[in-house]
């Protein structure tokens, strides 16, 4: 009796049957994805501009160079797109970007991930890098300036109007970026400055994602009843934004760039953080929301 | 030390588990009497999600229950949101294990000596009868083996479950999801200690499985 779960395996391999009909199934569910939901084609396009983008630059000179930034995953959407514009400009570079979490990105650089450039969308874990001499401070500015807004899903069902209403009823479960993640950092700020972390906490209410692409579309896609993003996430997802972290209630949110220290490619990296400050490139930052620090 | 993801992973790897059992013992029952076609195309459906990515039965689920979707809406017309809720969690759980119990349930069944059930009908019982007094009890081991996965399986959902049930303390959490939030979060201690709790609940289930086919062993000899 094939009781071990090994045998059973085994036997199940044996079936020359389902080898056929697993092809012709994934070959199925590859068409049915091709006409899916917006969040696989968004997920999609970033990879699709890198493969792309190698594609040119290896065609246009012999001698590319690859460039790994690291950014913050608010920058998705306008790095994918300056990366787009920069190949006119530097054909040789080659862009490889990974988009995460800047808790995450400072972690992984910190275990040795390869990586010529960091974006961080805090001050905080660019400040434990430059404390661990993991990047050249010489390199270091301060590159561009969001807001911290709460974003409703389309129709704002739950009816929340500003920050002070994720306190009461109205709000069953309000979507945050965790610890780690700057946005939820500055998320904390603001409920411990209005005096409703600790209800929030105590009622379970929150939902905490691991970069502010999982908050943006936990709230897309009304799984929460809000959330707390920046401007420029909830623009480029098109959510309805019903309030806005004043001076008051929330630092300013700026993100710095530097090399890192272990560069092989200094010259095209610090090349490229000169393009990131460009008019250029700040169009493009600016058409999302963003604020270039001057 | 807040208990609540062990009691939630509890619960989740109970639910489906018992749902799981019933289900993948009559799939398994009676996908093996389907003509060939059809069986080892419902085989490939039935065991997909072993093989998958729990990201991709994620994906699925969410493109099926969420709030935006049109089963999701069809729900919520009834005031039945999905996503985000403790047993959100169950259906990520149930269909991620639903192979291990169908792969093993199948496997015992077609072991299972047939002049057996033919000796019952000759004796004039039911084939409910037969289903559940005597082929069940001699492929006990088996079902109990698939069953003990199961509930390993599922109690160590990560994927699937992050992506609809998330992560909230108190009412999603799962021992699997606070560990990854813990060590996120640099609260490595604490996610050390979960990861003590996980390790002992698997070692206790592995050894119950290795018990079964101990004496599984012993009685084929």
């Amino acid at each position: 009796m094939p009781l071990n779960f090994l045998e059973v395996w085994n036997n199940m391999k044996r079936r020359a049957l389902i080898l056929g009909s697993l092809a012709l199934s994934a070959s199925l569910l590859l068409s049915a994805c091709g006409g899916s939901a917006a969040s696989s084609q968004a997920a999609s396009t970033s990879s699709e501009a890198v493969a792309s983008s190698a594609a040119a630059s290896s065609e246009a000179s012999g001698e590319s160079v690859q460039l790994t930034v690291f950014a913050a995953a608010s920058l998705t959407e306008t790095l994918n797109e300056i990366a787009e514009q920069y190949k006119t400009v530097a054909p040789n570079v080659e862009l490889v970007f990974n988009f995460d979490s800047s808790g995450t990105l400072k972690t992984q650089i910190e275990e040795g991930a390869d990586c010529d450039l960091f974006l961080s969308a805090a001050q905080k874990q660019m400040n434990a890098l430059q404390d661990e001499n993991l990047i050249n401070t010489d390199t270091r500015v301060d590159l561009l300036e969001n807001k911290v807004v709460l974003a409703v899903p389309e129709g704002n069902p739950a009816d929340i109007q500003s920050f002070e209403d994720i306190g009461t009823d109205q709000c069953k479960l309000i979507a945050l970026g965790n610890e780690d993640v700057p946005v939820g950092s500055y998320s904390v700020e603001i409920l411990t400055n209005l005096g409703i972390l600790d209800e929030l906490e105590s009622g379970n209410k929150i939902t905490y994602g691991s970069n502010v692409k999982e908050v943006t579309t936990q709230v897309k896609e009304a799984a929460a009843d809000c959330g707390i993003v920046y401007a420029t996430d909830a623009f480029s997802a098109g959510l309805e934004t019903v309030d806005q972290a004043t001076a008051e209630e929330c630092r300013q949110v700026i993100y710095p760039a530097a090399l890192t220290a272990s560069t092989e490619h200094a010259d095209e990296a610090q090349a490229f953080l000169d393009y990131l400050a460009t008019d250029d490139a700040a169009a493009i930052f600016e058409s999302v929301g963003f604020a270039m620090v001057k | 030390m807040d208990w609540y993801p062990l009691y939630n992973s509890l619960r989740i790897a109970a639910i489906a588990c018992v749902a799981v059992f019933f289900t993948g013992i009559f799939a398994a029952y009676y996908v093996a009497k389907l003509p060939r076609l059809v069986k080892g195309l419902l085989d490939v459906v039935l065991t997909l999600p072993m093989v998958l990515p729990p990201t991709v039965v994620g994906y699925f689920l969410l493109l099926l229950f969420g709030v935006k979707r049109p089963f999701g809406i069809f729900l919520a017309r009834f005031g039945i949101k999905v996503p985000m809720t403790w047993w959100s969690a169950v259906f990520a759980a149930a269909v991620v294990s639903f192979p291990l119990m169908y792969r093993t349930a199948r496997g015992a069944f077609e072991a299972f000596d047939e002049d057996l059930a033919d000796a019952g009908r000759t004796l004039g019982l039911s084939n409910i009868y037969i289903f559940w007094r005597v082929r069940m009890p001699v492929c006990r081991q088996g079902i109990l083996a698939g069953t003990v996965l199961t509930f390993a399986r599922a109690l160590g959902e990560y994927g699937a479950t992050s992506m609809i049930a998330g992560y909230t303390p108190g009412r999603t959490a799962t021992i699997s999801t606070t560990v990854y939030q813990l060590w996120r979060t640099d609260n490595e201690a604490l996610a050390c200690r979960w990861v003590l709790v996980n390790l002992a609940i698997s070692a206790v289930v592995l050894l119950v499985v290795n018990m079964l086919e101990q004496k599984q062993k012993g009685k084929t000899r």
